[in-house]
Order: structure tokens, then sequence, then C-alpha cells
């Protein structure tokens, strides 16, 4: 429990500056990227290393404290809200690039180090961190790892997990233990890989060992519009079926790319029902090549205006009003939900007719703009907070979620499951399924103090209602997307 | 079933099969061997006596395959080789290349060994393509984490506990896995070097952003193989051949085939000889090599190497020496490894002494595999012996 005297002992292990006691302090850690859900965590503690991390949890464990960790608090799915009689860590003051290793193609970091500063401390050695969720700007290392990040280019190349080489943790118990290693394999189970993902129920990550790429020798990127949502799947499946494997398919609808022009301007065409963004990457010639039959597979599709971005600046701008198009939507609807469910990609057209049932049976609008090639789908449930729409909107979200899980898909492709979708998991996994995941949370943490209620169903979690959305403060200021 | 000597023996056909014969004899067979094809009996440290043998071979066959989704579903004793034919008739692979796979290696097994080939470079392991699992448990418990589709962070991922885990925590069922593409041009780039050259030629092949699809030193000679189209393949081939200084030989079909064979050969081992595994920093790998070599003159035995130089993964055969100068080898070459903080594992076991260490120095994460184990395998059914000493 925590009283006067664990507090103490607080600041003698960080410091009185490190711990956070005050209430409105305090206040502004009551929720992450998911709105929502908000409460007002007890403590808020700001270790500067890992051996800190370690202290802080270890006497979490002797007092039975539960602890949230905590990077940017970009997460869109509750997965770092805070519990109200435990303490929050922020990994926000390990932020150093401890290390890059350009023989070997890595980096050591720190959890609180952002995408965007990895790959700006490898530039200078030609290499670059791949994964590249949407708020990369500003999210942490440390959060990616929890959440196994994914991103528009993950078609090509893959998810978090596939971009860690070990990872320092902080295990529930207060151990600081190693999984992972130097070496490319490890005997033994790959409690790496059982890690990444894990929403930070199993431990806090406190230095990270990433994987870097060289940069790409060439990208080509191109915009193509389409009469219809069909057309412009039919063209994904082509592509694929072709056996091209671009870095990105994206996909917007009409509601969408209205949105993103109404706030960026970045040059989509109002008129057209589905735009396609397809990008390659990769050496000179194979691009040039799929280049060129992808442009023919799309007029073969009808496409009805081909955008090809001339330049990097060209490109800039496809791609800032493709990750625009989640806050541009707050020009269309004062309030809207984002949900990250996963159908296989040949049953796209199903889901979206599905789900424009389903909007139409809500009397509410949803616009989609979602990565094609893996049938990530990212619709938009636009509301009025002021019309009471609340409810009609959270079940329509969690609907679709659900109608992804019917179509044999997942509830979420990289938002992850946290406090949002916890009660929709027995859609997707049985009752084995999920006490067998609960063995996996036990054996690293036997008591339950380490980001309790996410992730796995709870009794007392899924009889609660959230509240409504709210903007994110750094959602506001432009600085991050929904997506 | 059928029993043979004390241990009983069943072939179960179906996930539900394997439950119940798993659920039925709990309490008469507690112990339990899991057995694919056998491809890697040799390998890891061998296995305790058990009660009961679980055979997976009759565990096989697609179970669910669009290939347009290119994902597939199939029961986890289907041989890799049955598969890719499956599969290539759709124009499609799992991008992985482990050499046991020709020799009938089972998805299962595959995964339980955390086997790998060259196409690591590109692809990973099949820890990298596997996106769904359905586990059989000691109690009959079954349990699916992942699923169908590629993109998927619902829940653990429990399939990652099974990547390595010699059969110790419970019996795979059904795996689902991602698929690719089956390349409509692929070559090789031989060139002759030593290792250490071959681990710098590798450097700058992949700092020039050729994309490989593998980069193999083996008996003296990096190779380098691309896939994609047919025109992006020639001009990857020129590049790199410019970044190398020579032009090698540009190998194709079976020119191409004969120049892997030793790779193959290296890796799987013959009767009577032992296979060593070795993880290295990539830059460091060619001092390991470096070390066997000079080592092996020294323990009287002969050794042969193959090396991912682009990851750091070796593996070196040793096909002469009695076992007490193998053991000798081991041990010197995992002290000359520690200090490059490089792992050295035994993968075929024949040849050492009875009880040679085949894990060597323990991770610090033995602990947590045992509260996974635990947790699991509370009875401690599966796999007795396989993960000694550190389970």
């Amino acid at each position: 429990m925590l009283t006067t005297t664990t507090i103490t002992e607080f600041e003698e292990v960080l410091g009185t500056e490190a711990v956070v006691t005050d209430p409105v302090a305090l206040r502004s850690y009551e929720c992450d990227g998911l709105t929502g859900y908000r409460v007002t965590p007890a403590l808020v503690l700001l270790p500067s290393t890992a051996e800190e991390v370690a202290a802080c949890v270890s006497v979490c464990a002797r007092e039975d404290i539960p602890f949230v960790a905590r990077g940017a608090g970009t997460g869109l799915s509750g997965g770092a809200l805070p519990v109200a009689q435990g303490v929050v860590i922020s990994v926000q003051r390990l932020r150093r690039v401890l290390s890059i290793d350009p023989d070997n193609r890595r980096a050591v970091v720190e959890p609180g180090v952002t995408n965007a500063d990895i790959s700006r401390a490898a530039a200078p050695y030609g290499l670059y961190f791949a994964p590249d969720p949407s708020s990369g700007q500003v999210c942490t290392i440390g959060g990616n790892v929890a959440e196994n990040s994914g991103g528009a280019h993950c078609l090509k190349y893959g998810f978090t997990v596939h971009h860690i080489h070990a990872v320092d943790v902080v295990l529930p118990d207060g151990t600081l233990t190693r999984l992972g290693s130097h070496a490319p394999h490890q005997a033994g189970y790959d409690l790496l890989g059982a890690f990444i993902g894990s929403e930070g129920t199993l431990g806090i990550a406190v230095r990270i060992e990433v994987r870097l790429l060289p940069r790409p020798a060439a990208w080509r990127t191109l915009v193509a519009d389409f009469d219809s949502l069909e057309a412009a799947g039919d063209t994904v499946t082509d592509i694929i079926a072709a056996g091209i494997v671009p870095a990105a398919i994206e996909m917007m609808d009409s509601l969408s790319i209205e949105a993103v022009e109404a706030a960026v301007a970045a040059g989509y065409h109002r008129d057209a029902r589905a735009a396609l963004i397809v990008e390659l990457d990769g050496p000179h010639q194979e691009v040039a090549s799929q280049f060129a039959e992808i442009q023919r597979l799309c007029r073969d599709h009808g496409c009805t205006h081909l955008r090809v971005a001339a330049d990097a600046d060209e490109r800039a701008v496809i791609w800032k009003g493709r990750k625009a198009a989640f806050a541009a939507v707050g020009r269309i609807s004062p309030d809207y939900l984002v949900q990250d469910g996963v159908v296989p990609r040949t049953r796209l057209a199903e889901a979206l007719t599905r789900i424009a049932r389903l909007a139409d049976a809500a009397g509410l609008r949803v616009a989609n703009v979602f990565h094609a090639g893996d049938g990530n789908l990212h619709p938009l449930v636009l509301y009025s907070e002021a019309a009471g729409q609340h409810d009609r909107a959270e079940h329509l979200s969690t609907s679709i979620a659900e109608l992804c899980v019917e179509l044999g898909g997942s509830l979420s492709g990289e938002h992850g499951i946290g406090t949002d979708k916890a009660c929709s998991m027995p859609r997707q996994f049985d009752a084995d399924s999920l006490a067998t995941m609960r063995r996996l949370r036990t054996a690293f943490d036997p008591h339950d103090l380490c980001n309790p209620g996410k992730v796995l169903p709870t009794p007392r979690l899924c009889g609660e209602r959230p509240g409504p959305y709210q903007p994110h403060p750094l959602e506001t200021a432009g600085v991050i997307e929904r997506m | 079933m059928a029993i043979s000597g004390t241990e009983l023996h069943t072939c179960p056909a179906t996930p539900a099969e394997l439950r119940t014969v798993l659920a039925d004899t709990v309490a008469d067979h507690p112990k339990v061997r899991i057995a694919g094809a056998g491809t890697a009996a040799e390998w890891a440290a061998p296995p305790a006596p058990a009660d009961l043998v679980v055979d997976t071979r009759a565990l096989r066959g697609i179970v669910r395959y669009n290939p347009a989704d290119m994902t597939v579903a199939v029961r986890a004793g289907t041989p890799l080789a049955d598969l890719r034919r499956e599969l290539a008739a759709q124009g499609q692979r799992i991008a992985f290349d482990a050499p046991r796979a020709d020799a009938g290696a089972t998805i299962g097994g595959l995964i339980a060994t955390a086997d790998a080939g060259p196409a690591q470079q590109a692809y990973g392991t099949l820890r990298d393509l596997v996106i769904g699992m359905t586990i059989v448990l000691a109690d009959g418990t079954v349990a699916r984490s992942g699923g169908h589709v590629i993109k998927n962070v619902a829940g653990y991922d429990l399939a990652k506990l099974f990547q390595g885990s010699l059969g110790t925590l419970g019996v795979m069922a059904e795996v689902v896995l991602r698929l690719h593409p089956l390349p409509r041009a692929g070559a090789t780039l031989r060139l002759a070097r030593t290792a250490a050259e071959a681990v710098a030629v590798g450097r700058r092949v992949m700092a020039g952003a050729l994309e490989p699809a593998a980069l193999e030193w083996c008996r003296n000679h990096l190779l380098v193989r691309f896939e994609g189209g047919q025109e992006g393949v020639e001009d990857r081939l020129s590049a790199a051949a410019r970044l190398a200084g020579a032009p090698g030989d540009v190998l194709r079909d079976e020119e191409e085939a004969a120049a892997w064979r030793p790779v193959h050969e290296v890796t799987l081992g013959r009767p009577g000889d032992t296979v060593l595994r070795i993880g290295t920093l990539p830059g460091r790998g060619s001092r390991l090599i470096e070390a066997a070599d000079a080592l092996a003159a020294r323990c009287a035995v002969e050794t042969d190497a193959t090396s991912s130089v682009g990851v750091g993964a070796h593996t070196v055969r040793l096909h002469t020496g009695d076992p007490a100068a193998r053991a000798r080898f081991l041990t010197t070459l995992r002290a000359e490894a520690a200090a490059l903080d490089a792992l050295v594992t035994v993968r075929r076991r024949e040849g050492l002494p009875d009880g040679t260490d085949v894990w060597g120095p323990p991770p610090p994460t033995v602990p947590l595999m045992r509260a996974v184990k635990q947790q699991f395998d509370p009875a401690d059914r599966f796999g007795a012996g396989r993960l000694a000493p550190w389970l």
C-alpha cells in the first residue's frame, strides 16, 4: 500500500523533485491518447536511470503497489491508464541514445527516446529505424516495445518485434534482466518475442538494442483515384498477386479525402470515391520496374487519376495528407472515435459494406482510412458529444471491432487492447486461450502489480463505461494523429 | 496407440485427438516426449525416458489456405517440404530455408528447435513468420494465440514461447504462417573471400541498400543471393560485384544449387558429426571463425563452417576427432566466445561425451524460463532433458 513512508522512500531513491504528488500535476498523467478513460494516479515517479526504475519497482513489489509504465502517453488503447491507488513510472527522463554501432547496424537507446530521435541519431551513418507509427515524432521506443507498434510501412518492414535485438527489462519483482542478446539467437524460449507487444504488463523496458536498416536506395510514391472502393481494393489484390510487396499501400474513402483537403490541402481529389497511396522502396531497378507495373495495374482497374510524386517534397505532401486524416476529421465532425480492427485483406470490401450498414443503422457517419495492404482498418466514427450521440458512437465502434473478428480478423492491428478492448477479448479468444495467456502473465507478474487491468478482461473493468472522447492535447496541437 | 518397450506411442491425427490423448494419460503416462519427423533427434540435450511419445506426423495437412490473403494454416506435423510444393503451385512460399526442411522436418519441429537458414538475412526465422498458433497443454487445455491476419496485436503472442521450446511446454497442433511471393528471378554471386573479407563485403552490399536475400560465407567463398524481378536482380548482381571489387561468378539454376550444397552439408552434418551453432555480433563473426580454425589444429579435430555474415549466425561442424578432443574444442571455443560476447551451443551432439553441457553458460533469463515452464506445465510432463540443466 502507498503510505507517506513509501513516498519518502521513493524520494530518497529519486530525489524529491522526481516524485510528483501535486494533485494538479498528477492530473496531466490521468490518460493517454485514449482520452475517454481517465484515472488520476496516486503518485508519479520520474526516474532517470534503469537502476532507479528497478529501485522504484522493488519498492512497489515489496509494498504491493500497482504500477503503470508510461512513455509519451500517445497510446490509443488506454494501455498507460493509471491505477487509482497506484503509481505511474514515467520513462520520459530516460531519453539518451547510448550508442550507435553502424558496422553492426544497431543502436542502444533508453526507453524515453522517440522513434524520430533514433532515426536522427542513425542518419549520419545512412541508417534509420524502420517502424513508423504516425506519432513517431513524439512516441517513445519503450511504448513501441510495449505495443509492438507498426505504422504505414510495416507491410514490407514488419513490426517492432522484427527490429529489436535485446531489451533490458525491470521485471515486476524489481529484478533487472536482459531478454535477447547480441547474438541472433538464444537457446530456450523466445521471451524477448513474448515481451514485445505485452502492453507493459510483463515488466518495464529500460534499455533497448534496436536494429537499424540502411536507407533505401530509391522510393516511388503515387496516388491513384478510383470510382469505387471495390476497384481500389481489386487493384490492391492484383498488386499483391503480382508478387510485389510495396513498402506501403494505404486507402482513403471520399469522406476522409474531404476532411484531409479541408484541413491540409494535400492535393487529393474531392470527387474520388477512393484514393490509393502506394509507395515502393528498395534497389533502383527493382523499384523502377515494379512501379511501372503498379501504374499499369491501376489503369487496368480504371483509375480516374494517377498522381506520381515528382520529388521528395511532393511525396512528403502526399504523406502529410494521409497522416493528417485523423486530426482532419475534426473539420467535418465535432467528435470522433478511431477503430483499429483487421480483416483478411480479401474481405476488405465485405467489411466496408457491413461497416456502412452498421453506420446507417446507428444513424452516424464513418470515414475510412486504412492500411489496405494488410487489411488493417481505421474506421473513424463521427459523432457529436453535444447532440448526445456518444453512447451510440461507442457502441458502433465496438461493433465494428467485433465485426472484424467475425470476418476472421483481429480486434487490433497496432493500437493494442489496453483498457479499450479488454472487454471484447472474449470475442476473439475463448476462455481457455485467455486463461493460458494469463499463465504467461502470472509467470512474469504473480502478484498482478504490473499494469493491472489491461489486455485481459476483468469483471471490474468490464462492468464500467468510459467517459466521452476528448482530444488529446498533442492532437489539438497537431503533433500527433490517431492512426 | 501402440506400446513399444515401456513407451506408449500415439499418433493423433487431429487436434481433438491430441487433446484427448493428453487429457486421458495424465495419471497413467505422466512423462511425455513429443516427436516429429525425427530430423533433430540428435540435437540439443538428450531427452529423458518418457512414458508416452506423441508422434505428430499424422497431424498433417493444410487446414486453410486462401492464396490471396498470403497466409496458410497447417497442422504442426506437416513437413515443410510438402507445404512448399502446395504453395509453389500458387506462386507462393514460406520465406524460410533451414536445410533440415529438405530432410523432411515438420513445421512444428522447425519452430521447436528455432532452426534458421541463410534467408534469415532478409526474412528472419519462423519466429518472424508465424502469425498464429494452437497449442495443447499437458492437461488437455487447448489455447490459441494470434490469428489468420498478419497484422495483429490482440493478446499475448504465445507462439513466441514455443520458438526454441524443444517440446517442453506443450504440443503445437496448428500453425498459421505468413507467406511471400515466389520471386520471379534469383541468382547468386560467388566470390572467393576469407571469412574476414566476407564480413567486409557483406557490409558494403548491405550499406549499398541492395537488399540481399542471403549473405553466406562457406569454405572460403562468399555467396550473395538476390531475389526479385529479372532486371532488378541483374542490376544488383553487377552492383554487388562492383562493391566487392571483383566480377565473381554469377550462378543460376543447377550451378547455383550446387554452390549452396556445402552450406547444407555443414549445417546438417553427417552421422557421427558434431555440429555447433554460434551467435555473434555480425562484425565479430570472422574472429570466432578464425579462433575455431586455430583451435581445431590444437585439439586434433577437423572442422568446417558456414556463416550468415550479415546476421552473425554461424555453424561449425566437427567431422573428425575423438569425443574428448571434441569436448576440449567446445570448452575452449566457449571460453574464447565469452570474450566476444558470443554464444556457442551444441546443435548436433553426436561425437561428444555423454553428459556434455550442450547449452553453455545460462543466460539471465533462466529463472523466467522456469517460471513459464511452471505455469504452462506444472506437472513437468513435457520434454524432460531437452533443456537440461536449465529446466
